[in-house]
């Protein structure tokens, strides 16, 4: 089906998307570590329970730890081996949490996931979903097995295939690479979900994309224009639809359904290979990166493996970044491992980081003209630094906020709006509590 | 290499500008019009303008020092909003000030207004403005009188009318527009120049072009309603006085104007008519006690428009009501 044009929302930023950098590597597969490091909290809600013990044999793929309630995703051994230590460790973003480490027998024997899925038929393909421990691999790592199993009922699947975060390039590898791939996983989505519509947004830097989605007849492709954050979920549906998610609901409120790239990816694999979740493609990029990859990487796997399969660092190294730019964290050591969700590892340089010590606010209203979903980034950061969150929340919106960072991004000042933002809504929750 | 890596919090890539880069670049907007003045007036224009900087930004220095501020880290922090403030005040004399005039606006600008209240993006009004107004209250009588006619038109001299207000409409606008034989500050007669700069700012995106046409379109438009619809003062209206200079440089200030996109829109507006009401209502230069009136209503524009979060419904209102 032609490419329709998609709506625009207003505001947001453009940025170099520095795309190009790792745009034309193809996904190659990164050898196995000799350990690896398997976080129980890989995902949105409570940690998975093991069901493992130290000095298990563990098979490729096999369950070691079991999701705990309803919001809660499984977690399989990435390689095989023996089960080395179960304990507490940090994670890249310093919080504290269990960790199955597996010690690499090389062998990687591969245990099936079990059971038969009807590929026609909803609930099978939910449970499926479920039982793979995939979750959203966008960034967030929301459980898909929750996602797709809406309270409401929806109409409207939408792929998320804008990929608006700076320098990540594995979605797009995908989309190129396996288009087949992606589009049965798509289509398995859509009938878990049993709609009829199925939307996917792709930007416009990527030409090729379109023009490879175009070819299915029962994809709806829309063109999106090339502006931060177009894979906002909100910003998406409004591109892709017309309608906007109200404040404080979710997008099932207003019938959609958002999926990512590669989520659409993995249910493919645990559909059709009866494969869980345990590797991802993600993208090693940034200018202090001798080689810049798209990899094939097992989940759990360290920084400073990746780092040196793609041939080490540069000197001028200032900083690691998971995930893209905008909203990925830095990491203070390439110790850490990847988990689901890590779409990126970025080196950058100095040059391309930006350290600057904030200065005082000059109330230019930048941050309020780009922010996508018209809140006021500076009373959020005067108001939480005063300590008034009721106010960061009446006056600048703090809730509403998806903590793109268009608003940091602008900032001439170089406040740490972001920053704050997630403080003033940490307070207010335990304010509601 | 784990001690060199270097954390911070999201977005680690950010937009190249700065707050002392976008006072270098209002500085450098201001240059068509402070050259212009130099010309028109001579030397005397020029030690107006260098001494206004020099006290401006020696009173910041002064002013940090004294808050045992080490000599580095006030160059290291120096964002160049002084010589704004400086040059800006400067441009509002006319050439025949008395040095201490501008020294003593200089000092007050910087230090009561901007530096008493903590200093950058802190102020209630907007420093220059309100130097230029302490200087007209307390330095009446050589404020007000004094006006230099560029030396290279016919009638040169010092002429005791302020602007060519006080005789709307009389003057060529090809004239104003240029300031050719136009009396006035250093930086307020030649339009022309400060055009350029306007267009400057706007296409360094410091700027939103918006706000100064809506000023002075709604400053002209006042002006003609109350001349009983009289088109011919619509352009004199807009040419005279300092009227491109507030518009486009000292009312945008950021600090000082609002700071959502509506707000903006309202504020520059009603800034612009009450311009035209105060022009009618006296015959001497408002431009600067305008805009000094309106900062003072900023926070409430601020607090009563702001922008609807997206996806904001009326159902949410009506339950926030509740």
């Amino acid at each position: 089906m032609k490419a329709l044009n998609g709506k625009f929302f207003r505001r947001g930023i453009h940025t170099n998307d520095m795309k190009n950098l790792a745009k034309n590597c193809a996904i190659e597969e990164l050898p196995a570590s000799a350990t690896v490091d398997l976080s129980l909290s890989q995902h949105i809600g409570k940690p998975a329970v093991p069901v493992v013990a130290v000095g298990d044999q563990v098979k490729m793929g096999q369950l070691i730890a079991e999701a705990d309630g309803f919001v809660s995703s499984r977690i399989f051994a990435s390689v095989s081996g023996t089960v080395a230590a179960i304990g507490p460790k940090r994670d890249e973003r310093g919080a504290l949490a269990t960790f199955i480490t597996i010690k690499n027998d090389g062998e990687y024997s591969f245990m099936p996931l079990e059971g038969e899925v009807d590929k026609t038929d909803a609930d099978s393909l939910k449970k499926r979903i479920g039982q793979a421990g995939i979750v959203g691999l966008g960034g967030a790592a929301f459980p898909t097995a929750v996602k797709v199993s809406p309270k409401t009922p929806v109409d409207t699947l939408i792929i998320n295939g804008a990929e608006c975060e700076p320098y990540l390039t594995c979605d797009y590898r995908l989309m190129v690479e396996k288009t087949e791939e992606v589009v049965t996983g798509i289509r398995y989505l859509k009938t878990a979900l049993g709609v009829d519509k199925v939307i996917v947004g792709i930007e416009k830097n990527k030409p090729d994309c379109i023009a490879l989605f175009e070819s299915y007849d029962d994809l709806t492709v829309v063109k999106l224009k090339e502006r931060y954050p177009m894979g906002g979920e909100k910003q998406l549906i409004y591109c892709a639809t017309g309608k906007k998610v109200p404040c404080g609901k979710l997008p099932s409120d207003v019938g959609c359904v958002v999926q990512n790239i590669a989520t659409a990816y993995a249910v493919y694999e645990a559909v059709d290979k009866n494969k869980a979740l345990y590797e991802r493609v993600l993208t090693v990029s940034g200018s202090a990166v001798n080689e810049r990859k798209n990899l094939l990487v097992k989940n759990g796997t360290a920084y400073k493996d990746i780092i040196a399969y793609c041939g080490g660092a540069k000197e001028d190294l200032a900083m690691i970044v998971d995930g893209g730019p905008m909203m990925g964290y830095s990491v203070v050591s390439d110790e850490f491992v990847t988990k689901k969700a890590t779409s990126g590892i970025l080196l950058l340089n100095q040059k391309e980081v930006s350290l600057e010590e904030p200065t005082p606010c000059i109330s230019c209203g930048m941050c309020a003209q780009v922010c996508p979903m018209h809140l006021m980034p500076m009373d959020i950061d005067f108001y939480t630094i005063a300590g008034d969150y009721e106010s960061a929340d009446k006056l600048g919106g703090v809730t509403n906020c998806i903590e793109c960072g268009a608003c940091a991004y602008i900032c001439p000042s170089k406040r740490a709006i972001v920053q704050n933002v997630v403080i003033a809504k940490a307070k207010l929750r335990q304010m509601k509590k | 290499m784990e001690n060199v890596l270097k954390a911070s919090n999201s977005p680690h890539k950010k937009a190249s500008w700065t707050t002392r880069s976008i006072m270098i670049d209002v500085l450098i907007a201001l240059l068509p019009a402070s050259i212009v003045g130099c010309v028109y007036f001579g030397w005397k224009a020029l030690l107006v303008l260098a001494l206004s900087v020099v006290s401006a930004v020696a009173t910041e220095v002064v002013y940090l020092l004294a808050c045992n501020k080490s000599f580095k880290q006030i160059i290291k922090q120096f964002d160049f909003s002084s010589v704004v403030t400086g040059l800006l005040l400067g441009l509002c004399f006319n050439s025949t000030v008395a040095w201490y005039v501008v020294v003593l606006s200089a000092v007050f600008a910087i230090a009561v207004v901007k530096m008493l209240f903590g200093g950058t993006g802190k102020n209630v009004v907007n420093p220059a403005i309100a130097g230029r107004v302490f200087a007209f209250i307390a330095f009446q009588s050589i404020m007000v009188g004094g006006y230099v006619i560029p030396n290279f038109a016919e009638n040169a001299g010092v002429v005791t009318g302020a602007t060519p207000l006080s005789a709307l409409g009389s003057m060529e606008n090809l004239k104003l527009f240029l300031g050719i034989g136009v009396a006035g500050c250093i930086g307020e007669t030649c339009k022309a120049a400060l055009l350029l700069g306007y267009i400057y700012l706007v296409a360094r995106k410091v700027l939103d072009w918006k706000w100064p046409v809506l000023t002075i379109l709604a400053c002209g438009l006042v002006t003609v309603c109350m001349r009983g619809f009289d088109f011919t003062v619509f352009l004199p209206s807009l040419l005279s006085g300092g009227l491109f200079l507030g518009a486009i440089f000292m009312a945008t200030d950021y600090v000082t104007s609002p700071k959502s996109l509506w707000a903006n829109v309202v504020y520059f507006i009603v800034l612009g008519a009450v311009i035209a009401l105060l022009r009618e209502a006296t015959n001497i230069e408002v431009v600067s006690f305008a805009i000094l009136l309106m900062n003072l209503f900023v926070p409430l524009f601020n607090r009563f428009i702001r922008p609807r979060p997206f996806g904001y419904t009326k159902a949410k209102k009506a339950k926030e009501a509740k």
